[in-house]
């Protein structure tokens, strides 16, 4: 399991727990980061700066820190 | 508010320039009030002397008039021929209250050449026998013929005449003179124009002991210290205040000078100056002219705040339709653009831009449209999406 999929699975987890619109949600995220959460697999290499632009895009749209 | 926005540009553009708009209708306004407040000032100084020289001459008219009448009179003549000084007095006195009256306030015989005493002062009869030796008295001996001027004298600054009396041989037997204080022009001056005026003596021209005597004799106040350079003779306004002027009389122009504008109070004033020479042509005063222009003043102020007003409604209403406008065609259809790919992202895939325009936004729809079409048609081919179709959204 990589860093970025973790990452994936927390960020539907807080949609679901409140709610939230997903595609809204995912999309802002996805624009911020540079990345689209579905493309994101539990294979997924990680890479510490796209690691660094999630979490900062999770931090800016959700404003938690994962 | 969010300076990297297009729309917070176009508006600090906008505001800038209703700003600089206001700023330059106020700018323009000064400049026209200053302009014009110069041209009034020029135009009361021009106006002014033209009427203080008619007036010099309808009251050298006057008193050319007066002494043709007198020089008619042998039982005058005869009594002046003779030196009667009394008999003089006699037939002369009983006219001289109906021409001062008139404006006439000097009348005096002097003797002849070489001597040239003044023989009778029917202003002052207990005084005689004084030398005057003034510039015209010099002249009226030299040509024998009629002298018109303005002279400094001890009963004050006046527009004389002064000619030969002839006797019944036609022999020169002294001569007479008239004389109108200038400083009663100032208030027919006023009755007819409405500006007030200042009658500016210079000192070099003017003797301290006498500007003292002179002050006792017609009950005014010693002002000889009030100015550096000048005396004020008389004025039609009780202050001296709206009279201020800096500069060395000598060196007014002939034509007169406009003075630059002054407030006092609520009110609003113009001022100029023009030379007043006497008989030799030496600048020897000056007459301030005062125009009260607070009239044009508030005009020009509701012009101002007509213009100003009527500038910020219509750059107000232009920068809300600018804005309208920006927002119907750009604004508004740019956040369509961004929350569709936004989603996009996201994972829906289903909603499309719409085209709403041919415009240039609209081709950008159109264009963004199509990549829109191209990247899901591309992400159906990514192994992620294939192998975990679980993952694909709605």
């Amino acid at each position: 399991m990589s860093q970025l999929y973790d990452l994936r699975v927390a960020i539907e987890n807080k949609i679901k727990t409140d709610a939230l619109d997903a595609t809204d949600v995912k999309g802002k995220i996805g624009l911020r980061s540079g990345r689209i959460l579905a493309l994101i697999s539990p294979h997924t290499p990680d890479d510490p700066v796209a690691v660094a632009k999630l979490r900062q895009a999770v931090k800016d749209v959700l404003n938690i820190n994962l | 508010m969010k300076w990297n926005l297009i729309r917070t540009k176009v508006l600090a553009a906008l505001v800038a320039c209703l700003i600089v708009g206001v700023g330059g209708i106020l700018a323009l306004m000064h400049y026209s009030f200053a302009r014009n407040s110069q041209t009034l000032a020029a135009e009361s100084v021009t106006g002014a002397q033209k009427l203080f020289t008619i007036l010099e001459a309808r009251e050298t008219s006057k008193m050319t008039a007066v002494s043709e009448t007198l020089m008619m009179n042998p039982q005058v003549r005869d009594a002046f021929a003779a030196k009667d000084r009394a008999r003089l007095l006699e037939l002369t006195s009983p006219l001289y209250p109906k021409l001062k009256s008139e404006g006439i306030t000097n009348w005096m015989f002097h003797t002849p050449e070489p001597d040239m005493v003044v023989f009778l002062r029917l202003h002052n009869p207990a005084k005689f026998g004084d030398h005057l030796n003034r510039f015209m008295d010099k002249e009226v001996v030299r040509t024998h013929s009629m002298v018109i001027g303005n002279e400094l004298a001890k009963a004050g600054f006046a527009v004389r005449i002064l000619r030969p009396f002839y006797d019944s041989q036609g022999g020169v037997a002294g001569y007479v003179e008239f004389g109108e204080e200038i400083g009663q022009f100032i208030h027919a001056m006023k009755n007819q124009t409405g500006d007030d005026y200042g009658l500016l003596l210079s000192k070099k021209f003017v003797d301290r002991q006498f500007w003292a005597d002179s002050s006792a004799v017609w009950k005014r106040r010693d002002n000889w210290d009030d100015n550096p350079d000048f005396v004020v003779a008389d004025k039609t306004t009780a202050t001296d205040k709206i009279i201020q002027f800096q500069g060395d009389l000598s060196s007014v122009p002939a034509q007169g000078t406009a003075l630059e504008y002054f407030r006092d109070g609520n009110s609003v004033f113009v001022r100029g100056i023009f030379p007043i020479r006497d008989a030799a042509g030496n600048n020897v005063g000056a007459m301030f002219v005062v125009r009260d222009i607070s009239s044009f003043y508030v005009a020009m102020r509701h012009t101002q705040n007509v213009l100003v007003l009527m500038t910020v409604v219509a750059l107000t209403l232009g920068i809300i339709l600018v804005l309208t406008l920006l927002s119907r065609l750009v604004f508004r259809r740019l956040e369509h653009i961004i929350a569709v790919a936004t989603r996009v992202v996201g994972g829906d895939y289903e909603t499309e831009i719409r085209v709403s325009s041919d415009d240039e936004v609209g081709q950008f729809e159109q264009l963004f449209e199509q990549f829109r079409r191209v990247f899901v048609e591309l992400l159906t081919h990514v192994p992620e999406f294939q192998e975990k179709p679980e993952l694909q959204e709605k």
